[in-house]
């Protein structure tokens, strides 16, 4: 018989399906502050914060919810080079495949950017934008100077790259969204929403408030950090409950398995 | 599936070291309360032997009372039986204020009050006294008259003191201990020779001994001394055999 912890498991696998998505007050509040930038007449929007704060999952999102009312693209991969990343940005402004054996030229696509200004209004999200490289960003200012394409990058903001984030956006970025940490609250209903969405509420019903503090305090409230942990936590009681089940407390989860979870993902040490 | 074991084993290793500061406290509030527990035990056990000996002095202090009443009151009744009466009333209400105030652990050690059967005014009014003390009397000298005797008797071999020899001479006569009666009324007569009550005793402890003849003997030697009334009616009643 399949364990519920099996299930239970494959709930927290780290995705950005728009399937996995959870309502949450601060998430709600980020797309909607994401939704009503990219109305405004902006040339690029920064969606920036840790990475596990749900940046990549809220840029699909409102990619899923606005494709069919708006021309909007999602670049989820960064282009490995220049050359791809305007292979790619060809084909969303033409519609057109590149013919074999051409390049693309820089200028003539930017002009063309600008003949489509009035015409067209193109959204273009970019996940990871912290691999690309200053020249290649600065190159994409100014096809956001044409006011025919917008784009949305999304950075990681860590202790270095912050800085440089700032710098190198503050001039041109007109709209700054930070995506933060979860608190505990808002933690305890996405593993609860996650949980419940599978119709495992014996197994939400089983996570108590003191398990979900000692999950916020090992997981800081990153969502990332917090689907590895339950994605862990979930393994090893599906392990005991299909090995020994004696060391299984079904109503109410062992704080024991939740702290071998965390040693075992390295949060905690011996 | 990984192994799960060395993962438990790494999870104990955890909760242990987690749980070290809590066992060092619990530790040492524990040695704290037992350290505290030892302090305060002693400190009862201080106080009980203090107890303990504040009630040896009490009795002793009343024995020497006893003492003192005691040959107060033979004393003057022998000297002046009928003459001195007005005396002894004025003592005895302070006597008796004493024994008031006191814990009465005295009844068993007043053989004066049998033997003062003659004086009769004092003895009314002692009377009223004499009751009460003998309710609480009871208990208290089953326990304390052991260490009781033996502080008096510690006391004598210090002070050569002839009330205390002669009260551990008469209690033991009266206790029916007349080895122990004999011998302390010869100590008495070893440091006051003219003593007639420690003479008495010692030839009565003699006759309820067994030796009626050395006792003979030796009363009539004191009698031819001292010319003693209550010496030859004793005298008399061992002959007789009625003692």
């Amino acid at each position: 018989m399949k364990s519920r912890y099996e299930a239970a498991k494959n709930v927290f696998v780290d995705s950005i399906d728009i399937d996995d998505y959870i309502e949450l007050d601060s998430s709600t509040s980020a797309y909607k502050q994401l939704e009503h930038s990219m109305d405004k007449p902006l040339k690029m929007i920064l969606l920036f914060g840790k990475p596990g704060t749900g940046k990549s999952i809220l840029l699909n999102r409102i990619h899923i919810k606005l494709k069919n009312k708006r021309e909007i693209h999602y670049f989820d991969t960064p282009a490995i080079n220049e050359k791809e990343f305007f292979h790619k940005l060809f084909k969303v402004l033409t519609k057109k495949d590149l013919p074999n054996n051409t390049e693309v030229n820089f200028s003539a696509l930017v002009d063309f950017c600008k003949n489509l200004r009035g015409k067209r209004e193109i959204i273009i999200l970019l996940d990871e934008a912290q691999m690309y490289s200053p020249e290649m960003m600065e190159k994409i200012r100014l096809f956001s100077d044409s006011r025919a394409v917008k784009f949305v990058v999304s950075l990681h903001k860590t202790e270095d790259e912050d800085l440089i984030a700032k710098e190198h956006f503050q001039s041109r970025i007109w709209e700054v969204i930070e995506l933060k940490n979860a608190t505990k609250e808002d933690q305890s209903k996405y593993i609860y929403k996650k949980l419940l969405k599978k119709n495992l509420f014996e197994v939400a019903n089983a996570i108590k408030d003191k398990d979900m503090k000692l999950i916020h305090t090992f997981t800081k409230g990153n969502y990332r950090e917090c689907n590895k942990l339950l994605f862990t936590l979930f393994e090893i009681c599906e392990y005991y409950d299909k090995n020994d089940p004696s060391k299984m407390n079904y109503e109410h989860m062992p704080q024991r398995i939740i702290e071998m979870a965390a040693l075992k993902l390295g949060y905690i040490h011996v | 599936m990984y192994d799960i074991k060395p993962l438990e084993e790494e999870w104990k290793r955890y909760k242990k070291k987690k749980m070290k500061p809590w066992y060092t406290l619990i530790f040492v509030i524990f040695l704290m309360l037992l350290i505290s527990l030892i302090f305060l035990n002693y400190k009862k056990i201080d106080f009980l032997k203090f107890n303990d000996k504040s009630n040896v002095e009490i009795v002793t202090d009343k024995s020497t009372i006893l003492l003192i009443d005691k040959a107060l009151t033979t004393l003057e009744i022998k000297k002046s039986k009928v003459s001195e009466i007005p005396k002894i009333t004025e003592i005895k209400p302070m006597t008796v204020t004493s024994y008031e105030n006191e814990s009465m652990e005295i009844v068993e050690d007043i053989p004066i009050l049998e033997d003062i059967k003659t004086i009769k005014e004092p003895r009314v009014k002692i009377k009223t006294v004499e009751k009460s003390r003998k309710k609480m009397h009871l208990n208290i000298i089953e326990t304390t008259s052991v260490s009781a005797y033996k502080d008096v008797a510690k006391r004598f071999n210090q002070s050569h003191d002839t009330d205390d020899s002669l009260f551990l001479a008469e209690s033991y006569y009266r206790k029916g201990n007349y080895k122990k009666a004999e011998y302390w009324a010869l100590q008495t007569n070893k440091v006051n020779g003219n003593i007639e009550e420690s003479w008495l005793i010692f030839v009565k402890s003699k006759v309820k001994l067994g030796r009626k003849n050395e006792a003979i003997r030796i009363l009539t030697a004191y009698i031819k001394k001292s010319n003693s009334v209550e010496a030859k009616s004793l005298l008399h009643k061992i002959k007789k055999g009625t003692l």
